[in-house]
């Protein structure tokens, strides 16, 4: 706190109203590597970036979540406020506030600037989308704009390299320091009369600069027209669903097989290359068959990645909230819950975090409890392993046996969710009323430099746990497998005789009656850390069951010869809500503050995946 | 949507515009058609006037769900927002013109001459 500051630093924060472009002008003025969409309240984190200025010094700059009004409906937007006001500990109050202000779409961005500028902060307004809304007839004039409000006006267009330019230029943290003000900012929720006030003085600034309502974009409407429709946007919206699940299967399929070729290929060398002992062992057992039988997935999970980026950037989410709050609401969700329900099938914990933008805690709860019944990515792996193993590849119709299998898995987490969100509003007690009122942005094409930041952020996070958590699971595993060797004279693999081996059969006496052998049983305990995991756990405990040199990329044939089709409809059934994920529920405890909802959840998903197991391994064995 | 309306046009309701009808916000109404005791209505309201829903505000109907256009889509000074029934039952709006297929429906009422 009281460091020694020679040429201290500005604090900038952005704020502007959702989808006005504040994020990419973020990414413009930092070069931040964070992803930008068109979702109201995507920016649910706190995301500061530096940049030094033209004067030399350093700006921080806070991007501020998303909000409409000073006066919050939501966390998020409560959040940006208390921000503002200095309120949030770790975040002093920004030093100068540049208000991003959407030329398109004025009254709602300049209605919260006037808000703003009423704080007293220091402060520079970035007209952004400038481009746009010359083509759709909408002229401003900047200068008078500047005049009537009395702070500088800086016109932008973020997504346009040198778009920031004029407002890099404004923002120097010399031209400001004396403007820092010594007291903190005071807000009073807006009286109706203060309301009635800021309206006034909106209505006479927008005639002022010669804001005009803009044209409507002629295809937009067109688009409208059919996805906004109730039984033609239903159909499109599951027609997208579908491909991208379609996709996921067959458009990986080559990727996948050259990195499976590319890890069977670096196990036999480094298998014949090494001397036969622990480290030979060690690396082709438990590093290669490990990493590799969950790093052959990445190209599975940067599609499902790619398709929920673009369907962000695009405009259509919120689309697709509006078609689907109906139906929603007959369970006690709010359509508002889409989206962080769709970000749950790459993730949970984003979409637990995304949940933020749901005003009512009570839809926000039921929200976060289901989101792990949404199937994550890392679930794909061992999907796709069973499903590769046991399912023929066969067509039916247009489609892909595989591809329809990995569909209905998803539709049964789906339809548990609504099931157990109509449970819970049962229980619940009063409903607290929660708005929809989203915004539907102006479509665009998603923007490509964009999607490939966001892949190469999936990229480096799956490959930065499949290097660290994976790996030292492995490790560990690898060393709980193979240690204490088994004594002379022994029959069996030597695995039986290990920690793991121990471990395994007496976890076996619980998982016995869903159809779980040994081999599962132990892989199930280090998928708690991630799950995907088991797959590597799996890769693992075979490769040292093996009697010879089997390697890396081979499980798929053992698992054909030596599960029954109970067993593996058993497994998928149980990671169909598959409860073992520590990481969901510490944000689960961090998002409700309490420790109650996370155990509730990991008992609740640990039932239902037990029963549901339960049920499938008779039922498919008595029918087999 | 009772034709006894149309003459005097008193303002309705916005969520009972049909998809395509243009109008301009009469006001908000005094309060939220529903109340859960915990306040949601005024913020509702709050929050319809902050997203523009301001006596003067020229609105459409751009989709309506089906079946009782529950949610609607409503753009108002040149944003669009999706709203639930409850959300547009708040705004108060006078019909400024109607789009043929409505307009035809009204003549056929005989109420064509009050638009004129």
């Amino acid at each position: 706190m009281d460091a020694v500051v020679s040429t201290p630093s500005l604090r900038v924060a952005l704020i502007g109203v959702p989808n006005c472009g504040k994020t990419a002008l973020f990414n413009r003025l930092t070069g931040s590597r964070q992803k930008v969409a068109n979702y109201p309240g995507v920016t649910v984190e706190r995301r500061e970036g530096e940049r030094t200025a033209l004067d030399g010094r350093v700006l921080r700059i806070l991007d501020l979540p998303g909000t409409y009004s000073l006066s919050p409906t939501t966390l998020d937007e409560a959040i940006t406020r208390d921000v503002l006001l200095g309120r949030v500990a770790d975040a002093p109050a920004p030093e100068l506030v540049v208000c991003v202000v959407d030329a398109v779409h004025m009254p709602i961005g300049l209605r919260l600037a006037l808000e703003v500028k009423r704080l007293g902060l220091p402060m520079v307004l970035a007209l952004n989308r400038m481009d746009v809304a010359k083509k759709r007839g909408v002229h401003i004039d900047v200068s008078r704009l500047s005049t009537e409000l009395g702070v500088p006006v800086m016109p932008t267009i973020a997504v346009k390299r040198g778009g920031a330019d004029a407002l890099i230029e404004a923002i120097q943290p010399a031209r400001w320091e004396h403007h820092r003000r010594t007291t903190a900012p005071v807000w009073q929720d807006a009286t109706p009369e203060d309301a009635e006030q800021t309206q006034a003085d909106l209505r006479g600034l927008l005639a002022a600069v010669g804001y005009t309502t803009p044209r409507e974009s002629p295809w937009m409407a067109r688009f409208d027209a059919v996805l906004l429709h109730p039984v033609y946007g239903l159909l499109v919206l599951i027609a997208v669903m579908f491909i991208m699940f379609q996709a996921v299967f067959s458009w990986a399929e080559a990727p996948m097989d050259w990195i499976d070729g590319g890890m069977a290929a670096l196990g036999e060398f480094t298998a014949a290359s090494l001397p036969e002992g622990p480290v030979a062992s060690l690396l082709v057992n438990g590093v290669i068959a490990g990493a590799g039988a969950v790093l052959v997935f990445l190209p599975q999970i940067l599609i499902l990645f790619l398709f929920i980026l673009a369907l962000e950037d695009s405009g259509y989410l919120p689309r697709a909230a509006y078609l689907l709050d109906r139906m929603m609401g007959g369970v006690g969700l709010s359509g508002r819950a889409f989206i962080p329900l769709l970000s749950s099938f790459a993730c949970a914990i984003p979409g637990i975090m995304a949940a933020r933008t749901i005003p009512s805690w009570r839809d926000r709860l039921t929200t976060i409890m289901i989101a792990p019944l949404m199937t994550c990515s890392a679930r794909l792996p061992v999907y796709a392993l069973l499903i590769g193993a046991l399912i023929p590849a066969k067509s039916v119709g247009p489609f892909n046996l595989q591809g329809l299998v990995m569909f209905a898995l998803y539709v049964a987490g789906i339809l548990s969710a609504l099931i157990v969100a109509f449970v819970m509003k049962h229980f619940a007690g009063a409903r607290q009323y929660s708005p929809l009122m989203l915004e539907l942005p102006d479509y665009q094409w998603p923007h490509a430099g964009n999607l490939l930041l966001g892949l190469w952020e999936r990229v480096k996070i799956f490959l930065s746990r499949v290097g660290g958590i994976i790996l030292a699971l492995m490790i560990v595993l690898w060393f709980l497998s193979s240690y204490p060797v088994p004594p002379d004279g022994a029959t069996g693999p030597p695995i039986q005789y290990s920690f793991a081996g121990r471990l395994g059969a007496m976890l076996e006496y619980i998982f016995a009656p869903i159809g779980f052998n040994w081999q599962i049983s132990i892989a199930l305990v280090p998928g708690l850390a991630a799950r995907e995991v088991a797959v590597s756990a799996l890769g693992t405990v075979y490769a040292m069951s093996a009697a010879g040199d089997d390697v890396a990329g081979q499980l798929e044939p053992v698992i054909a010869a030596t599960w029954s089709l109970a067993t593996a409809c058993s497994l998928l059934a149980w990671y169909v809500f598959a409860p073992q994920c520590l990481s969901t529920l510490a944000v689960v405890k961090r998002e409700t503050n309490s420790w109650r909802y996370p155990i509730i959840m990991a008992a609740y998903l640990f039932a239902l995946a037990y029963v549901a197991s339960f049920i499938t391994y008779r039922v498919v064995g008595a029918l087999a | 949507m009772t034709p006894t309306d149309l003459p005097t046009r008193s303002p309705h309701p916005l969520a009972e515009l049909r998809r395509g009808e243009v109008a301009v916000v009469a006001g908000l109404a005094e309060h939220a058609g529903f109340d859960d005791g915990r306040g949601s209505g005024v913020v509702l309201l709050a929050r319809l006037r902050d997203l523009g829903f301001v006596h003067g505000a020229r609105c459409e109907v751009i989709a309506k769900m089906w079946p009782v256009g529950d949610p609607m889509v409503v753009r108002v000074g040149g944003s669009t927002f999706a709203l639930r029934r409850t959300e547009a039952a708040a705004v108060k709006v006078t019909r400024l013109e109607e789009k043929p297929a409505a307009h035809a429906q009204l003549a056929a009422k005989g109420t064509s001459a009050a638009l004129a």
